[in-house]
């Protein structure tokens, strides 16, 4: 067995050296023959896929070994990335800021996307119908109206005030949607982000001024919560977990992958804000290898419909992300028309926005 | 040159890939294709209720070739480990039933590379049948407030371990402050001084601490006249269906804090052990995993794939939010230590025979001065309301000296005791059973007291006097049950005989704490919990 292996290491061994001469000679083409181990530092939300034994084939088909570390993606500014191939946050933002830190290796690349939407349990979702918070377009699936439902916190509304809500139900206390610490976590600036466009009267966020006078809302906002965890995972396994505040701010992507999985996601129903944000899977190139990792991402179909299968929407059309979800519909929504995208500030404003509100 | 470097980078990266091939041509190495191979061994901070994971721990040591090593400690004292910084180089990961504390510290972002749930389960009150109907409740409807009104009309008792020492008290303190309170979001100063009042009326109901929540599942068991028991659920239901408690779990209306179990990997853990970690993770986070847990331990999976065990009631209920601040949560503690729990009525009988002289005497001394300091933090020093008698012996009881801490005038009365530490002298034999005999008595004579009574024996050798085992137990059983009641917690230290020590804390209902393998400060701070 380890003879086998010696050989088999030697031919490694030269195929790679052969491999990377040609590369050296052929100036800045890409050598793609030998397989190389890329690291990187991911927003936790996609360490899922990267251990997946199937997407870990499908990169070794294309001469690629990952290895990632999740970091939250608002945190890897104070990561040292000395030695990394790439940074792959959840959104734009932190791209931005790690693109300018780090030179330019090569464009940023978006392979996929995931709009951010409101978990509730049944009686949860029917209580806010029943009170113009949302509405419902099926058993397990609706809309959160963001305006109302932002005033509400702001005014402290609880949900005894609510027509219908029992605690047995565990319905009583403050209304708020449980979000996480928006210093550290993607999902928790993008919450920010969609409320602040909100009481912004549609605008982006931009200046001191719109920061100050956002900053009360998003002060309450995440006062109500207490201390908040760390990444997205935590409050979704809460839910699922059938504990925890009976409003959870998740991606739609881990619903998805739930699903796809053959998980049943019970009484949940996925509640889409009429006014959301979507996280913009964003991978930065720190060396060759990297970028590559990012290109594969985007353009291999296999990598597409795992990642499909892990619940993004892959950037570009939507028929892989519609047929892989069909026996969902009930959950989840086709496409996002008449939800409105709200832009996400620069890293730096959403960053004094979340200072503000974690006060 | 450029071409020279990304040789030398994919050298580089061929290099690692053939150590991964020859570490896998051994066996089992299960640590996917390339990549840093895992370590074999993770060391991990583990909360002292995680002692019932061991058996899924060992299971995961097969799956994965990762071997979890448990160093087990309470949750405050982890959080303190963790971010001095101490934790570095010493620990891996750390697991505990939650973050949240941790969290608080600005400190703890930096130390903290990343945390996967592992399942939950909230903290909920366990009642004995005869209770329940005695007082007509239905676990289904009960609330907070109730059990606030049947404490405070001396109808309901119940055990809880210490909010300064364990995350279950500290959960469940959390919890009555927002019931009585009447917080509808993450509590406030304010929401704590306005509930004050309610509170000590709640837990003058309180009977039985303890720094651990294995020991208040045994001394609930020896005491029937202790209604019920605040714990994680998953304890409650798992003490009925041992038959070691009959118990109807109720988790309050009003609501209930949710412990999460977080794996945690610290920042200063090598790449190998980071990913150790992940896949020790993984692994627990898996279908199999989370079925045996559920059903062994009686927690809830964090997994859509599993369904919680039977035994775990359905339904919703509202979960109270953590404090939002280190000023109010470490508040909320000092509250709870100082002006709302029971007060504390202490006995520490102190063996000064000759054979203590020197280092012994000048460590004792030490452990006894560091409970004394004014500025300590909540539940390492001699609290507000507590009454301390030191009780030196040697073949006789030398001197009981008493001392009451209060919040006025504190620094006097710590300093009293400071004097009375300080005039300890080493010299003659050891009568154990005389003097314990002597500490009783002067508790039936003081008459009841609403107050946590215990006694703390330290002692470096054997019983050398002729008042002996037998004689103290013919005295403890004729002892009122108020007397009886009150436990003995024992130091092992010096010479001392293990078994003599155990017999007294079983027959008590106390608890023996080593000071020959430990520290003899690290015993009698634990002790507090318990005090």
């Amino acid at each position: 067995m380890r003879r086998v292996w010696g050989i088999l290491l030697g031919v490694l061994l030269l195929a790679g050296v052969g491999a990377a001469v040609v590369v050296g000679r052929d100036t800045d083409d890409e050598g793609g023959g030998g397989p190389a181990t890329v690291s990187g530092v991911i927003g936790s939300e996609k360490a899922e896929f990267f251990a997946d034994p199937e997407v870990v084939a499908a990169l070794a088909d294309e001469g690629l070994t990952v290895r990632a570390q999740p970091v939250g993606s608002w945190a890897m500014d104070d990561v040292d990335l000395a030695g990394h191939d790439f940074a792959f946050p959840s959104s734009q933002g932190p791209a931005d800021a790690l693109r300018a830190d780090h030179g330019d290796v090569g464009a940023p690349l978006r392979p996929f996307y995931s709009p951010l939407v409101v978990l509730a349990h049944r009686q949860a979702a029917e209580v806010l119908a029943a009170n113009g918070l949302a509405s419902l377009e099926g058993a397990n699936v609706g809309r959160l109206a963001m305006a109302e439902y932002l005033a509400a916190v702001e005014e402290g509304r609880t949900w005894q005030e609510l027509d219908g809500a029992l605690a047995q139900d565990g319905l009583s206390g403050a209304l708020y949607v449980s979000s996480t610490d928006p210093l550290t976590s993607n999902s928790g600036a993008l919450y920010l982000a969609a409320a602040s466009f909100v009481a912004n009267d549609g605008q982006v966020v931009a200046d001191d001024a719109a920061i100050e006078r956002t900053a009360p809302l998003l002060r309450t906002l995440v006062r109500v919560q207490g201390t908040q965890q760390s990444s997205s995972d935590g409050p979704f396994r809460d839910f699922v977990s059938g504990i925890g505040n009976p409003l959870v701010l998740a991606y739609e992507s881990q619903v998805a992958s739930l699903l796809i999985g053959g998980a049943g996601a019970g009484d949940m129903v996925v509640l889409y804000p009429d006014t959301t944000a979507t996280s913009d899977h964003t991978l930065v190139p720190l060396t060759e290898g990297g970028r590559r990792l990012g290109e594969v991402l985007t353009n291999d179909p296999e990598l597409r419909r795992l990642a499909v299968r892990h619940g993004f929407r892959p950037q570009g059309a939507t028929a892989e992300f519609t047929e892989a979800t069909a026996a969902h519909s009930g959950y989840l929504r086709d496409g996002l028309d008449g939800v409105r995208q709200a832009p996400v500030p620069t890293a730096d404003v959403l960053r004094a926005m979340a200072e503000r509100a974690r006060g | 040159m450029r071409a020279r470097t990304r040789i030398a980078a994919l050298l580089g990266a061929l290099a690692l890939a053939a150590t991964a091939c020859t570490g896998g041509s051994d066996g089992d190495g299960d640590g996917g294709d390339g990549g840093v191979a895992a370590a074999e061994t993770v060391r991990i901070l583990a909360g002292s209720e995680l002692a019932d994971m061991e058996f899924l721990l060992e299971r995961a040591a097969d799956e994965t070739g990762v071997r979890a090593e448990i160093t087990r400690v309470g949750t405050l004292d982890a959080t303190r480990m963790v971010v001095s910084g101490q934790a570095d180089g010493a620990y891996d990961g750390v697991w505990l039933a939650t973050n949240d504390y941790l969290r608080l510290h600005p400190e703890a972002a930096q130390r903290i590379l990343t945390e996967t749930s592992v399942m939950t389960s909230p903290v909920a009150l366990g009642l004995r049948p005869e209770a329940l109907d005695r007082l007509g409740w239905r676990p289904d409807d009960l609330t907070w407030s109730q059990v606030h009104e049947a404490a405070a009309a001396g109808d309901l008792t119940f055990g809880m371990t210490d909010p300064t020492r364990s995350n279950s008290g500290y959960s469940a303190l959390i919890s009555v402050t927002s019931a009585l309170s009447g917080a509808q979001s993450a509590l406030t100063a304010d929401d704590v001084a306005g509930s004050a009042a309610r509170l000590r009326e709640l837990f003058a109901g309180q009977r039985l601490t303890s720094g651990s929540s294995g020991w208040l599942a045994e001394a609930f068991q020896q005491r029937d006249d202790v209604d019920a028991l605040i714990n994680y659920e998953s304890v409650l239901l798992s003490l009925d269906r041992a038959g070691t408690a009959d118990l109807e779990v109720a988790r309050p209306l009003d609501g209930v804090v949710t412990a999460r179990y977080p794996l945690t990997t610290l920042s200063s853990a090598s790449p190998e052990a980071v990913e150790a970690l992940r896949l020790l993770g993984a692994y627990l986070r898996g279908a199999d995993a989370q079925h045996a847990l559920t059903q062994e331990t009686l927690r809830r999976p964090v997994s859509g794939e599993v369904a919680p065990a039977d035994a775990i009631p359905q339904g919703q209920r509202r979960e109270l939010p953590y404090p939002g601040s280190l000023d109010v949560a470490d508040g909320l503690l000092d509250a709870y230590d100082g002006e709302l729990r029971r007060p504390s009525r202490t006995l520490y009988v102190l063996d000064t025979s000759g054979s203590m002289a020197g280092d012994r005497l000048a460590a004792l001394q030490d452990a006894l001065r560091r409970l004394t300091g004014a500025d300590n933090p909540a539940g390492q020093r001699f609290r507000d309301r507590e009454e301390v008698t030191l009780i030196p012996f040697n073949d006789a009881v030398v001197s009981t000296d008493t001392w009451t801490v209060e919040a006025e005038g504190r620094e006097d009365a710590l300093a009293g005791i400071r004097s009375g530490v300080d005039g300890l002298v080493a010299e003659g034999e050891t009568a154990v059973y005389a003097s314990l005999i002597e500490a009783y008595e002067l508790l039936a004579a003081e008459g009841a007291q609403d107050a946590f009574t215990s006694i703390v024996l330290m002692t470096d050798g054997e019983n050398r006097d002729d008042v002996l085992a037998a004689d103290f137990q013919t005295f403890h059983a004729a002892l009122a049950d108020e007397q009886r009641h009150v436990p003995v917690f024992t130091i092992l230290f010096g010479d001392s005989d293990r078994a003599e020590l155990q017999g007294i804390a079983d027959l008590t209902g106390g608890e023996l704490f080593d000071a020959v393998n430990g520290s003899l400060d690290d015993a009698f701070q634990e002790i507090r919990g318990y005090q």
